[in-house]
């Protein structure tokens, strides 16, 4: 899985780091201090995030000035929201679950892990 | 008309009877791969029905402006003794009429189910994405890492297809224990079960009052889930994954737009690690399944062919 995503995840990392604004030069300083990689391949791999709706860019000078669209704790909440929402759906949190499951399940699960807590201590 | 009817009453019946049926004999989650294929069947042949029925609708449409008058079949006999003088025309214009509203209600029902698919694969991918973007890359893991205090494991597919744990999941797991869930997670996504949830799910929210549909789709998602336990146990202890799934069972939920590790039927996979069905139960299952599958696909052509020879039991007025 490294690799795919991998150096799109770095990059991203580092232009949240920053905060303001950036650019290609320094989100490749950066990334140098950790790894050897070349100018193109940092401003494709930000061409890339652009394009994805990762960053906002706006053209200064020769170069452009980057920032992230949203802060890395809005895409956090909204991957967990997105991971954890939909009470509709059949696919259930447990813990949740736990909670409305019917007595009869609820005692069917304690059954099993109190036969397996006991299986693991004799093996 | 008899074929049409003849097919449509074949999809009928397997609609009403299947999943009751069903229901019984895939409950006990013996042989799960037999039975998603069994229930992937009986979908298949009610859609397949139904596009079936449509066509030959057109069909006797068709015939009935080449051949004005003479059709020797029992229902146009009949509905001729109904409408007397202009039966002719009165036949073509019903003919017409019926057909178009066949073919308009199956166009807008495949063309919702073909805007549901695009959508969840749009949301899948997209979600594998930002995992991918926002996760930890860990060298040596199969999977993004995301920092909550949440025990996620799941799997979205995408460009790549991205399996996600979270921080919680790994203080949760012991290397083995991880082993034996991200087993469980590329099992879903080399069987491509998110393909089958996603036609199924489209299927049942598109036509939610079909009981074939929505219990089929529900059933399907539990039975995927023991496959993948499966397939996670040819390689690892069963009892490894029966921990591991325990362990996980603190605060799992998942994404509607990914398969999870825990989740679906959690209570019956966990009984079904502990205590495998005994192999008598897989065998009779196994037989039920497979005398099913046959009917399925052996109903439609018979039903066909009876209606053809103008035998058929199911045009009561013959």
């Amino acid at each position: 899985m490294r690799g795919f995503g991998e150096l799109e995840s770095a990059v991203m990392e580092c232009v949240w780091r920053v905060a303001e604004v950036t650019t290609v030069r320094q989100v490749l300083e950066q990334l140098r201090q950790q790894r050897d990689i070349a100018y193109t391949t940092v401003m494709t791999t930000m061409d890339n995030l652009h394009r994805k709706g990762w960053l906002d860019r706006e053209k200064r000078g020769k170069a452009f000035a980057y920032w992230a669209t949203l802060s890395r704790e809005d895409y956090s909440a909204r991957l967990m929201h997105e991971a954890l929402e939909d009470a509709e759906n059949p696919d259930v949190v447990l813990s949740r679950f736990l909670e409305r499951m019917s007595g009869e399940e609820s005692a069917r699960l304690q059954h099993v892990v109190r036969r397996w807590s006991s299986g693991q201590e004799t093996s | 008309m008899t074929v049409a009817t003849c097919v449509a009453l074949y999809s009928l019946a397997v609609a009403v009877l299947a999943p009751r049926l069903l229901l019984r004999v895939t409950r006990s989650g013996a042989a799960p791969r037999l039975g998603v294929t069994v229930w992937l069947a009986a979908i298949g042949s009610v859609v397949v029905a139904w596009i079936a029925a449509a066509g030959f609708l057109a069909a006797e449409f068709v015939r009935s402006l080449t051949e004005p008058v003479p059709i020797v079949s029992a229902c146009v006999a009949t509905l001729r003794a109904v409408a007397t003088g202009e039966s002719g025309l009165a036949l073509q214009l019903g003919l017409l009429m019926l057909t178009g509203l066949a073919a308009l209600a199956l166009g807008v029902l495949a063309w919702r189910w073909g805007s549901a698919l695009l959508r969840a694969r749009r949301r899948t991918h997209g979600h594998a994405e930002m995992a991918r973007v926002l996760g930890r890359h860990v060298p040596g893991l199969d999977a993004v890492v995301i920092d909550t205090s949440d025990r996620l494991a799941y799997c979205a597919a995408g460009r790549p297809h991205t399996i996600v744990v979270s921080t919680a999941t790994l203080d949760a797991l012991d290397g083995p224990h991880l082993d034996a869930v991200l087993a469980h997670e590329r099992a879903h996504l080399a069987g491509r079960h998110h393909l089958l949830l996603a036609a199924t799910r489209g299927l049942a929210t598109v036509m939610p009052r079909v009981m074939l549909f929505t219990a089929g789709s529900a059933e399907i998602a539990r039975l995927l889930e023991m496959c993948a336990d499966d397939a996670a146990t040819r390689r690892h202890d069963r009892n490894t994954l029966l921990g591991a799934l325990l362990a996980l069972t603190g605060a799992v939920t998942l994404p509607s737009a990914a398969l999870g590790a825990a989740g679906v039927g959690v209570v019956d996979r966990v009984e079904r690690l502990a205590d495998p069905p005994p192999s008598g139960r897989c065998a009779r299952t196994r037989l039920m399944l497979t005398a099913v599958l046959a009917l399925l696909l052996t109903g439609p052509v018979l039903t066909g062919m009876l209606a053809a020879n103008d035998v058929a039991v199911c045009y009561p007025g013959a």
